[in-house]
């Protein structure tokens, strides 16, 4: 098994937010899919991580293990997973029922889908409220109206009382954000939260966000395949592949100074700055499926730097700096030659 | 049998795709219209990349699809080399050897019953070819498209990956050999890794097979990297057309601004501080009078709100806007004096 690797260096300054310790994740079926393998990575409290990668590359499921979103029945979890000090692996039910939404919330790409289209959003933030405090309706009632106010949704007493297909896709995703702030969570998942946003309305959301989560203190782990929107929220960046971090660091570190040749390959790809004309450094292939856990560097058959000793062995975890991992035998080198 | 290629009939200067006043409204009942496409002048030349973005709701596809002949348009041209589509000249057949499209959805888009070579070969057995030749010619495309023939001609489209599949819809919208191809979002569902390759891919058939694209969406990045022209829909209408980095350093509508400006800073040190725009882009059914930017744009006067600006030819002559404060004397108060006759 691959040893963990931590996203930041935990200096005893304060508690970790979250402490995800050697997590891995397999889903059974007809064949195995081994989606999540050794992920280790830690949050400060009131801080935000962004986790960057592509379809299949466990960022999601990472997500969802910290609110045991996953089918229990076919999913086999190994690792520590800690949020505000609870195990959250082994929550009892009545706990975990507890711990959702309260402790830790979770915002989704499609809003449509993840709000009750038979209740007005007004009910489902105030059902939300009541079920983790002791409040009368109608107090619960005003207090989703401050929600909607605080996530700046216009004419919020109107909206207070729309269901979700009366509004626009913006509009719900507010909604969304206001319902998961309901029972004022410390911890905050957001899932690809504006990728089915049109551009003007996805940096609205951005920078609401980023004020919500700095406004009241929370933590943040916020999942995108897209580098620029990562760089707006974040103040860290985890980025995966194959089910593993290949490389963490500050914002400014990776986008300056990235290491990993699939970080590399990744930033080239998102065009910016790109010229018309030029040829363009993809990433040769496709992400392997997952079917075995690793043995070797994932990135291997893609990488052109990739070495023998890249198809042998699981590759070299590489502490470049207080919280600076990267996985990959070029870091290695670059430290030794420093050395 | 094989396919002809079709001869350059107009010449260099005659654009290879002219759209005038394409319009296409669905009616919803109760009197009520989605005025999905409004009016649209454009042309596309020979040989050139127009981009097409906008946000959702502008009328981008639904301009792909008129342009295609998928959905028939209410009012409105097209000249395909100078010859109006569906007429005498060139037939709705004809035109469409000469003109094909690549969609988002990859998989959606391919027979899951039809091997790949199978789907391929498809469209040249319709236009006539015989099965042979026509499975030849998809094998060689194939090839083309990075995808070793004897690995993956006898493949259905649920054995290959999303990109593959894009590539597949590729080789199968080049298999007519067709003059113009119209790729709407078919990059977007892709991981940005595989993206990379396909652009690359289609930079390099546009090459080898003297391509003219018009290439629709809402990554302004790629539509930069991929364009020549760019133009930018808002609410069925053209609002600006002009030259790819002209448009991008200095763009003239204030919705351009906007959209532009919205873009992720990819900077740590300098990130957006303000969104550009409030709310959501509205809905098409009855949209605003005048300019239907004005309820959202920062310089609306009351000039925007009663009279529509046209699409005006600004500045050298390769831009084209359609703001009040771009016309002389337009009754805008940023508008450039009108020059007084010699």
């Amino acid at each position: 098994m691959s040893t963990g690797m931590s996203t930041g260096k935990n200096t005893g300054m304060s508690t970790p937010l979250v402490e995800i310790e050697n997590l891995t994740v397999r889903f059974r079926g007809a064949q195995t899919v081994h989606a999540v393998n050794g992920v280790s990575l830690t949050l400060e409290p009131g801080k935000v991580l962004g986790i960057l990668g592509e379809s299949g590359s466990g960022k999601s499921v990472t997500l969802k293990t910290l609110l045991r979103l996953l089918p229990e029945s076919r999913t086999d979890i190994g690792g520590g997973v800690r949020v505000d000090g609870r195990d959250v692996l082994a929550l009892n039910p009545q706990d975990l029922a507890d711990y959702r939404g309260a402790v830790t919330s979770m915002i989704f790409q499609d809003p449509a889908l993840a709000l009750d289209p038979v209740y007005t959003v007004g009910q489902q933030i105030a059902e939300a409220i009541i079920r983790h405090e002791t409040i009368s309706a109608k107090a619960a009632m005003a207090r989703a109206l401050e929600l909607l106010e605080l996530v700046r949704i216009p004419s919020p007493e109107r909206r207070l009382k729309a269901y979700p297909h009366e509004m626009s896709g913006g509009m719900r995703q507010r909604a969304m954000i206001a319902l998961a702030l309901a029972a004022r969570p410390k911890l905050l998942l957001a899932d690809e939260p504006t990728t089915a946003l049109d551009a003007t309305v996805q940096i609205q959301i951005l920078l609401l966000l980023r004020q919500l989560q700095r406004d009241l203190g929370m933590g943040m782990l916020f999942v995108t395949h897209d580098i620029g929107v990562a760089v707006e929220v974040s103040d860290r960046l985890a980025v995966m592949y194959a089910g593993q971090i290949v490389e963490t660091g500050t914002v400014r570190e990776l986008l300056r100074d990235p290491q990993h040749p699939y970080t590399r390959g990744l930033l080239a790809a998102n065009l910016h700055g790109a010229k018309k004309g030029e040829r363009l450094e993809a990433i040769p292939g496709a992400p392997p499926a997952l079917t075995e856990p690793p043995s070797a560097c994932s990135f291997a058959p893609r990488c052109k730097h990739a070495q023998d000793r890249c198809r042998a062995a699981l590759p070299p975890v590489v502490q470049l700096g207080e919280g600076r991992v990267v996985r990959c035998i070029l870091a290695e080198q670059a430290l030794t030659a420093a050395a | 049998m094989t396919l002809q290629t079709h001869p350059d009939r107009g010449g260099p200067g005659t654009p290879l795709l002219q759209a005038k006043t394409l319009t296409k409204h669905f009616p919803l009942g109760g009197g009520a219209v989605v005025r999905a496409v409004d009016g649209v002048d454009f042309a596309v030349m020979k040989g050139e990349t127009l981009g097409v973005v906008g946000e959702s709701g502008c009328g981008k596809s639904t301009t792909a699809r008129v342009v295609m002949q998928l959905i028939p348009q209410d009012k409105g041209d097209m000249l395909f080399d100078g010859e109006i589509v569906g007429g005498q000249a060139l037939t709705l057949k004809e035109y469409r050897r000469q003109a094909q499209m690549v969609f988002q959805d990859s998989y959606a888009s391919l027979n899951p019953r039809l091997t790949i070579e199978d789907s391929i070969a498809f469209g040249p057995t319709v236009h006539g070819v015989s099965k042979a030749n026509a499975i030849l010619k998809a094998r060689d495309l194939l090839q083309r498209v990075g995808l070793d023939p004897a690995r993956f001609a006898a493949r259905y489209p649920h054995e290959l990956s999303g990109g593959q599949r894009q590539r597949v819809n590729i080789a199968r919208a080049l298999a007519l050999g067709p003059r113009l191809v119209i790729l709407d979002e078919a990059v977007s569902a892709l991981d940005k890794s595989v993206e990379a390759q396909v652009l690359n891919l289609l930079a390099d058939l546009r090459e080898e097979f003297g391509l003219t694209y018009i290439f629709i969406s809402h990554d302004l990045n790629v539509v930069r990297f991929i364009s020549d022209r760019v133009m930018v829909m808002y609410l069925g209408e053209v609002v600006e057309i002009g030259p790819v980095e002209e448009l991008y350093d200095d763009p003239r509508h204030p919705y351009t601004k906007a959209l532009l400006s919205a873009m992720p800073s990819m900077d740590p040190d300098n990130r957006t501080m303000e969104a550009p725009l409030a709310g959501d882009p509205p809905n098409p059914i009855n949209p605003p009078e005048g300019c239907r930017f004005h309820p959202r744009c920062p310089h609306a006067q009351t000039v925007c709100a009663k009279v529509k600006p046209i699409l005006a030819t600004v500045g050298e002559g390769a831009r084209q806007v359609a703001c009040h404060m771009q016309v002389p004397g337009s009754g805008h108060s940023h508008a450039p004096a009108l020059e007084v006759a010699a």
